[in-house]
C-alpha cells in the first residue's frame, strides 16, 4: 500500500454535528466537484445511503447497527441536517456521484464496545473521544479540549468551539487548516489505539477505492473527497497511519444495519467532542440561517419571548430586541465574532426574565434543545415491528414525539381497549414507549400511589392513564425484538412463554396468565393455565398459592374488559383451576404457618389474601376456609403470629364474637412463660386492622392487663417486639387506643379532656376522608 | 476606631485605573474612561500586572455576571443589580462607576421618604425667595448632576422608594432629559450618562416594580456565595483591605477565617457541610458582608482589648454581638449550633465552643 494516494485524496476534516463544518464542506465540494465522496461511517451501511438521502427522509435520523446473534447489542450513528456526513451523502446524490462509508463495519464496533466495557474501571488504552452513543465516559486525565478553552478565558470546550469554529466566517481552506491544527494538538495529547486502528482501516479502504476496489471504478485520487473526523484527518495529513494496527481490530460480531428516526432531545443528551451537541435546535437555526449565528440568536430570542408571553409573562418585543443587543454586546466583550449559546442564555435572563434564571431552566431551555423527530423514507428501514408500531400509533393518534404526553383511555369503548392492549403488549415486550400512570393520572399523583400496570388490578379497570413518549430507544427496541417475532403479538407470546418456562411457583404461572389476558395473547394464556394446573398440584409455597388464588379469582369474577378466548380454556376450566388452587392452599395452611419468624414472614399477607378470596369468590368453598382458619386460632403449635392474624380475620368477618375474641386474646397472653409468643400473637393480630381492634374495649382491657402483669425482666425482653407492634399503629389508632385505655381504667375526667384533643386533631383526618369521598364521587360520575 | 475616612474607589484604586487607561487599546463608548474590556479587567483582576501595576480582583465570583453587567451598560441600558443582602451589589456598582465614569459618588439612597426632588432637583429656598427661580437657586439631584456631567448615577435600594417615585425615573431614563419648567429649560443628558440601581431581595421585590420601569433595566442577579473556598477568599481579602484602611494590626489566622466562613455557610444553609446535622438558620442576615464585618470586628477587639492576637475568643464575642442585634430567637439558634455542631469539632472549634458558651450564657 502506498501512502501517496492517501496524500492526494482531498481530506476534509469535520466535527460531527456542526453547521459550520457542513457549510464549509458543501462549499468545498462545490469547488472540488469530486467523482467519489467517502464518509466516515460503518462501511457495511453502504446499502443504506439511498434511504439516508431519500427526499422523504428527514433528519434527525440514525444508522442503527445491531447484533444479529448472541447477546443483543447495538450502536448508533446519528445525523442532523447540519451533520456534515449527511450533507456529504446528500451532495453526492444530488450530483449523481458515488458515496461510500469507509469506517470499520458495525460488527467490529460492537465487538470493540463490548471489550472496552469489560475493561470498565481499569485503565484501558482504547478509551478516548469517540462518536456514537457507546462512549461518553468522563475522563479524569488531562483534557486538551478544556485546557484550550481555559487558555482563552472561556468556560469550556463547547464555548471555545463555538467561538473559534462555528461563529467565524471562514473560507473552506482556512477552516480546514484551523481545524486540522486544533486536531493535531488534541491527537498528540492522547493517542488512542482504537482510533489509530480505525485510521489504518479507513486509510486502507481509501487506498483500495483509489485502486479501483470496493465496487468503485478506479478514480484519480484528486477526484475523491474524504469526509472524516478532524483527528482522523490530522493523522492522515501527518502520514501517521500504521497498517500493523489493523490486526488489533477485534473480530466482527454478526450484525446488520438499518436507519431509524432520531430526535433532538436524544442528540442533546450526548456528551463529548465527537457526539456533543448542546442545543440541536439552536444549531438547526444556525444551519438554516447559513451559519449566521446572529440571526440564529435573534430567532432563538424571539422564540423565548413568544413562549414567555404564551405562559402569561410580560415579555415585550422591546425586551426581545434588548436581549439581542445584549447578546451581541456580550459577544463583543468576550472577543467572539458572533454571539453563541451562552450569550443567548445570559441575555435572556438579564432582559426577558428580569434576572431570574428560573423560567430558562424550567421551560425555555427545552426549546433550545428542540423536539424535532426525524422521519425515514418508506422504502426500507422499517422492519415489520416498526411498521406495526407506527401504523398503530398513527391510526390511534398516539403521541409520536420525543416529549411525554398523556394518553387517557376510557375502557368502556372497544377502541380504547384495543389501544390499551397495544400499550400493554409494548410494556410486556419491553419496548419503551408508554408507562402506566394509574387509573387516573392526577389522582394517582395526588395520592402518590399507582396500582400495578398489569396484574389483577388491570382486570376490572374502567380507565387507564399512560404517559407516552417516543424516543429513539423505542425504535431500537423494535429493531432488536425482531429476533423474537415479526408481530408485536408474537414477541409478547415469546416473552411470556419465556417467563412461563422460568416459572417455579403457581403464582408465577398465574401472573403470566394475567399478563396474557391483559395483552390478549391466547397461546401463552392457555399454556399458563396448564402450567398453573400442573404447579398447583405440588406447590407447597403458601404465599405463591395465595397470590395465584387472587389472580385466578380475579379472572373468574371480572373476566376482563378485553375478551380473550382462553385458547380452549372455558370458563369452567378456569373455575376448576381456581378451586383447585384454593383447596391446595387450604391444605398447605397448617404446615406453612409452622416455623420460625423468617419462615412465616410472608404468611400474614397470604392469609389475608386467601381470606379475601374465600369471602369474595363464590366459586371456592368458604366454609372449608373458615374451618381451617378457626383451627389456626386455637392451634398452639403454629407460629403465634399466624394465629393472631387468623383471629383478627375471623373476628373482622364476624366469625368470632366480641366476647370470644377477648377470650382468645386473653388466653394467648396469659401464657406468662412465653411472653414472646404473646407479643408475636399480638403483632399478627394488630397487623390486620388495628383500628377496629383497638376500638374493642374488651380487647384493650385484656391488653392492658397483660402489659401490667408481665414481669419487669420479661417486659424488657419483649419490649422491642412491643415497640414494633404499637409503633405500627397510626396516629388515629393510637388515639382511639388511648381513649379506650383511659375509659377502661376509669379515668373519666381526663378522658373527657382527651376527647376534646381528639376532636380538634382529627379535623385533618376528616379532611382527608372527605377528599377520598370526593374521589369516590368522581368515580361514580365516571360510571354513570 | 481610627478616623480614616473610607476613600471612594476611584481614589483608592487610582493607580490601577490609570495603568489600565494607559494600556487600554479598546474603543471606549462615548463618555467612558475605559474600554469595556478594561473595565472587566479592573473588576475581575488581571493575572499579570498592567503597565507595572497589579490589578486586584474587586468582585470575586462568576465572571459572566460582571460581563453581562458591563455589556448592559455598553448598550446604554440601565443596570439593576439584584440579590440577597451583602452580596456585593453596592460594591460592584461603586466599582463600575469608578471605572467607567471615574466618579462613584453620585448616589441616591432609596428610602420610603425618597421624593421626586431627590431624583430630579430641588431649590435653595433662601435664594429662591430672594432672587426667584435662577440657576443659582437650583439644587440638582445626584442623578441630574450625573446627566449633565455625562457620568453614571447610582440608585441604592431602589425598591424601598414609593412606586410613584420609582416611576418618575421612567421618563428620565427613556428621554434622557429632565424638564425644569421654572427656568424654562430642559436639562439634557450628556453622552456617558447611565444609571446603576441595586435592589435587595429581602425588601419589597423587584417584581413589584412597574412593567414600564422594568423595561428600562437589564437585571443581573448576584448569587449568595455557596462555595467554601471562594467565600474564604473573599472574606480574607476584603477583611485584610479593611484592616489596612483602618490601620488595624492583628491578622486573623487562616484557620480562623475558614471556621468563621464554615459557620456562616452552615447557619445560612440550615445544614452542616457534611449534610448530617440540621441547623436552625437565624433570621439575621448571614451574608458574606456580615462575615467580613464579624472578622474585622474581631481584629479590632484583639487590638484594643486583647493581647493583640485574633482568636476564637474575639471571634465568638463579635459573632454573638452581630447576631444578637436581631433577636433572642437568633441567640437560641446560635446556642444550638454551638452545642450541636461546634462542640464536636477539633482545633480552634474547641476553644470557640467554650468561649461562645460562656458569652451566650451571659447574654
Ligand atoms: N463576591 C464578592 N466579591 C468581593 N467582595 C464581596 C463579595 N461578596 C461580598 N463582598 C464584600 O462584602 C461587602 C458587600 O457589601 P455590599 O454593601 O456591596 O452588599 P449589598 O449586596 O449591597 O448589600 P445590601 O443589599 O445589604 O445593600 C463588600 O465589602 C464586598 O467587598
Ligand atoms: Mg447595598
Amino acid at each position: 500500500m502506498s501512502g501517496s494516494s492517501l496524500a492526494r485524496v482531498h481530506l476534509f476534516p469535520v466535527r460531527h454535528h456542526s453547521p459550520r463544518s457542513t457549510a464549509m464542506l458543501r462549499a468545498f465540494l462545490e469547488r472540488v466537484r469530486p467523482k467519489v465522496v467517502l464518509v466516515e461511517g460503518p462501511c457495511d451501511a453502504d446499502p443504506l445511503v439511498d434511504v439516508l438521502v431519500d427526499a422523504k427522509t428527514e433528519p434527525p435520523i440514525a444508522i442503527l447497527g445491531y447484533a444479529t446473534e448472541g447477546e443483543p447489542r447495538s450502536a448508533l450513528w446519528p445525523f442532523a441536517a447540519y451533520s456534515p456526513e449527511w450533507q456529504a451523502l446528500r451532495w453526492a446524490a444530488e450530483h449523481e456521484v458515488t458515496a461510500r462509508f469507509i469506517d470499520v463495519p458495525v460488527g467490529v464496533s460492537l465487538a470493540h464496545d463490548r471489550a472496552s466495557e469489560e475493561h470498565e474501571g481499569e485503565p484501558y488504552e482504547d478509551e478516548g473521544e469517540e462518536r456514537g452513543e457507546h462512549e461518553a465516559r468522563a475522563e479524569p486525565r488531562f483534557d486538551p479540549h478544556q485546557a484550550a478553552a481555559e487558555a482563552r478565558g472561556l468556560r469550556g470546550f463547547e464555548e471555545l468551539w463555538e467561538a473559534c469554529f462555528e461563529a467565524p466566517a471562514y473560507e473552506p481552506q482556512q477552516f480546514r487548516e484551523a481545524l486540522l491544527a486544533h486536531a493535531a494538538l488534541v491527537r498528540e495529547a492522547h493517542p488512542v489505539r482504537w482510533h489509530r486502528a480505525r485510521d489504518a482501516f479507513m486509510a486502507a479502504r481509501i487506498e483500495a477505492i483509489v485502486a479501483g476496489g470496493e465496487g468503485v471504478d478506479g478514480v484519480d485520487p484528486e477526484r475523491i473527497v474524504a469526509v472524516v473526523g478532524a483527528a482522523h484527518a490530522a493523522a492522515f495529513v501527518a502520514g501517521d497511519v500504521d497498517p500493523a494496527l489493523l490486526s488489533t481490530l477485534p473480530e466482527a460480531r454478526p450484525a446488520a444495519t438499518t436507519v431509524i428516526p432520531y430526535s433532538f432531545p436524544r442528540l442533546a443528551a450526548q456528551l463529548g467532542y465527537g457526539a456533543g451537541n448542546r442545543a440541536p435546535q439552536y444549531y438547526q437555526l444556525a444551519h438554516e440561517a447559513g451559519c449566521d449565528f446572529r440571526q440564529a440568536t435573534l430567532r432563538a430570542l424571539l422564540g423565548f419571548g413568544a413562549e414567555l408571553r404564551s405562559r402569561g409573562f410580560a415579555a415585550s418585543m422591546a425586551d426581545t430586541i434588548e436581549a439581542y443587543r445584549l447578546a451581541r454586546a456580550l459577544a463583543d466583550l468576550r472577543d467572539k465574532p458572533e454571539p453563541g449559546l451562552d450569550e443567548v442564555r445570559e441575555a435572556c435572563i438579564a432582559t426577558l426574565c428580569h434576572g431570574d434564571a428560573g423560567p430558562v431552566d424550567a421551560f425555555l431551555w427545552r426549546g433550545m434543545l428542540g423536539h424535532r423527530v426525524g422521519r425515514v423514507a418508506e422504502r426500507i428501514g422499517k422492519n415489520s415491528l416498526q411498521e406495526e408500531f407506527w401504523r398503530e400509533v398513527d391510526e390511534r393518534a398516539l403521541p409520536r414525539d420525543d416529549e411525554p404526553t398523556e394518553v387517557a383511555l376510557l375502557l368502556r369503548e372497544p377502541r380504547a381497549v384495543e389501544t390499551s392492549v397495544f400499550l400493554h403488549r409494548l410494556r410486556v415486550a419491553g419496548v419503551p414507549y408508554a408507562s402506566y400512570q394509574g387509573t387516573y393520572k392526577d389522582r394517582a399523583v395526588r395520592r402518590g400511589e399507582v396500582d400495578e400496570a398489569g396484574g389483577v388490578d388491570a382486570l376490572g379497570r374502567m380507565r387507564e392513564s399512560w404517559m407516552a413518549q417516543w424516543t429513539p430507544s423505542t425504535d431500537i427496541a423494535l429493531v432488536e425484538r425482531i429476533a423474537l417475532g415479526s408481530t408485536l403479538q408474537q414477541v409478547t407470546d415469546q416473552v411470556l412463554g419465556q417467563r412461563l418456562e422460568e416459572a417455579t411457583g403457581t403464582a408465577d404461572a398465574a401472573s403470566v396468565l394475567l399478563e396474557a389476558v391483559v395483552t390478549v395473547c391466547p397461546r401463552p394464556a392457555a399454556d399458563a393455565m396448564r402450567a398453573c394446573d400442573r404447579l398447583a398440584a405440588t406447590d407447597d409455597d403458601l404465599p405463591s398459592l395465595a397470590r395465584a388464588c387472587m389472580s385466578l379469582s380475579g379472572l373468574v369474577s371480572y373476566g376482563s374488559s378485553r375478551d380473550v378466548l382462553m385458547g380452549g380454556g372455558s370458563k369452567a376450566t378456569l373455575d376448576a383451576l381456581c378451586r383447585k388452587t384454593f383447596d391446595r392452599a387450604v391444605l398447605r395452611l397448617r404446615p406453612a404457618c409452622t416455623g420460625d419468624d423468617d419462615a412465616v414472614a410472608e404468611i400474614p399477607r397470604a392469609l389475608q389474601t386467601l381470606h379475601d378470596v374465600a369471602l369474595s369468590q363464590p366459586g371456592v368453598d368458604r366454609d372449608v376456609w373458615l374451618r381451617a382458619a378457626a383451627e389456626l386460632v386455637e392451634d398452639y403449635s403454629i407460629h403465634p403470629r399466624a394465629a393472631g392474624v387468623a383471629t383478627a380475620l375471623l373476628y373482622l368477618a364476624r366469625h368470632v364474637s366480641e366476647d370470644d375474641v377477648a377470650i382468645y386474646v386473653g388466653q394467648r397472653l396469659s401464657d406468662t412463660l412465653h411472653p414472646q409468643a404473646g407479643a408475636a400473637y399480638l403483632e399478627g393480630f394488630l397487623q390486620i386492622n388495628a383500628m377496629v381492634l383497638v376500638k374493642n374495649r374488651a380487647i384493650v382491657e385484656t391488653l392492658d392487663a397483660w402489659v401490667c402483669e408481665v414481669e419487669p425482666e420479661t417486659f424488657r425482653n419483649i419490649l422491642p417486639l412491643l415497640r414494633r407492634v404499637f409503633g405500627a399503629l397510626g396516629p388515629t389508632e393510637r388515639r382511639t387506643f388511648l381513649e379506650n385505655l383511659i375509659n377502661a381504667r376509669g379515668l373519666g375526667d381526663r378522658a373527657a379532656a382527651a376527647a376534646t384533643v381528639i376532636t380538634t386533631t382529627d379535623e385533618a383526618v376528616l379532611a382527608e376522608v372527605s377528599d377520598d369521598l370526593d374521589l369516590a364521587l368522581d368515580d361514580l360520575d365516571d360510571l354513570l | 476606631m481610627s478616623a480614616v475616612i473610607r476613600l471612594p474607589a476611584e481614589q483608592k484604586y487610582e493607580a490601577e485605573l490609570a495603568a489600565l487607561a494607559r494600556k487600554d487599546e479598546g474603543s471606549r463608548p462615548p463618555g467612558w474612561r475605559l474600554s469595556p474590556r478594561a473595565v472587566a479587567t479592573y473588576i475581575l483582576g488581571a493575572g499579570k500586572p498592567v503597565d507595572g501595576v497589579a490589578i486586584t480582583p474587586k468582585f470575586i465570583g462568576d465572571a459572566s455576571l460582571v460581563e453581562v453587567a458591563i455589556a448592559t451598560l455598553v448598550s446604554d441600558r440601565a443596570l439593576m443589580l439584584v440579590g440577597e443582602p451583602g452580596t456585593a451589589k453596592s460594591w460592584l456598582s461603586e466599582h463600575l462607576c469608578a471605572a467607567i465614569s471615574g466618579d462613584s459618588s453620585l448616589i441616591v439612597q432609596g428610602t420610603a421618604g425618597t421624593s421626586e426632588d431627590h431624583i430630579k432637583y430641588s431649590w435653595n429656598y433662601a435664594l429662591l425667595l430672594a432672587e426667584g427661580p435662577t440657576e443659582k437657586a437650583l439644587v440638582p439631584s445626584p442623578i441630574l448632576r450625573a446627566m449633565e456631567a455625562g457620568k453614571f448615577a447610582r440608585f441604592e435600594e431602589i425598591t424601598r422608594t414609593p412606586a410613584e417615585i420609582q416611576d418618575a425615573l421612567i421618563s428620565l431614563l427613556s428621554e434622557k432629559q429632565v424638564a425644569v419648567p421654572e427656568l424654562a429649560r430642559i436639562a439634557a443628558a450628556q453622552r456617558g450618562f447611565n444609571l446603576i440601581a441595586t435592589a435587595n431581595t429581602r425588601d419589597r421585590g423587584v417584581n413589584e416594580m412597574s412593567a414600564a420601569l422594568k423595561r428600562r433595566f437589564n437585571f443581573v442577579t448576584i448569587p449568595v456565595v455557596s462555595d467554601l473556598r471562594q467565600e474564604i477568599e473573599i472574606v480574607t481579602k476584603r477583611e485584610a483591605e479593611l484592616r489596612s484602611d483602618y490601620q488595624v494590626e492583628p491578622t486573623p489566622p487562616a484557620e480562623l477565617v475558614a471556621m468563621l466562613v464554615t459557620m456562616f455557610q452552615e447557619l445560612r444553609a440550615g445544614v452542616t457541610k457534611d449534610r448530617k446535622t440540621k441547623v436552625n438558620p437565624p433570621s439575621s442576615v448571614m451574608s458574606t458582608a456580615e462575615a467580613i464585618s464579624v472578622l474585622f470586628n474581631s481584629a479590632i477587639l484583639a487590638q484594643h482589648f486583647g493581647d493583640g492576637a485574633v482568636g476564637p475568643k474575639e471571634l465568638a464575642r463579635s459573632l454573638v454581638g452581630a447576631v444578637a442585634k436581631e433577636s433572642a430567637e437568633d441567640l437560641k439558634s446560635l446556642r444550638e449550633y454551638n452545642e450541636t455542631v461546634a462542640k464536636g469539632r477539633d482545633g480552634l472549634w474547641k476553644t470557640f465552643h467554650a468561649e461562645a458558651r460562656r458569652i451566650l450564657k451571659a447574654s
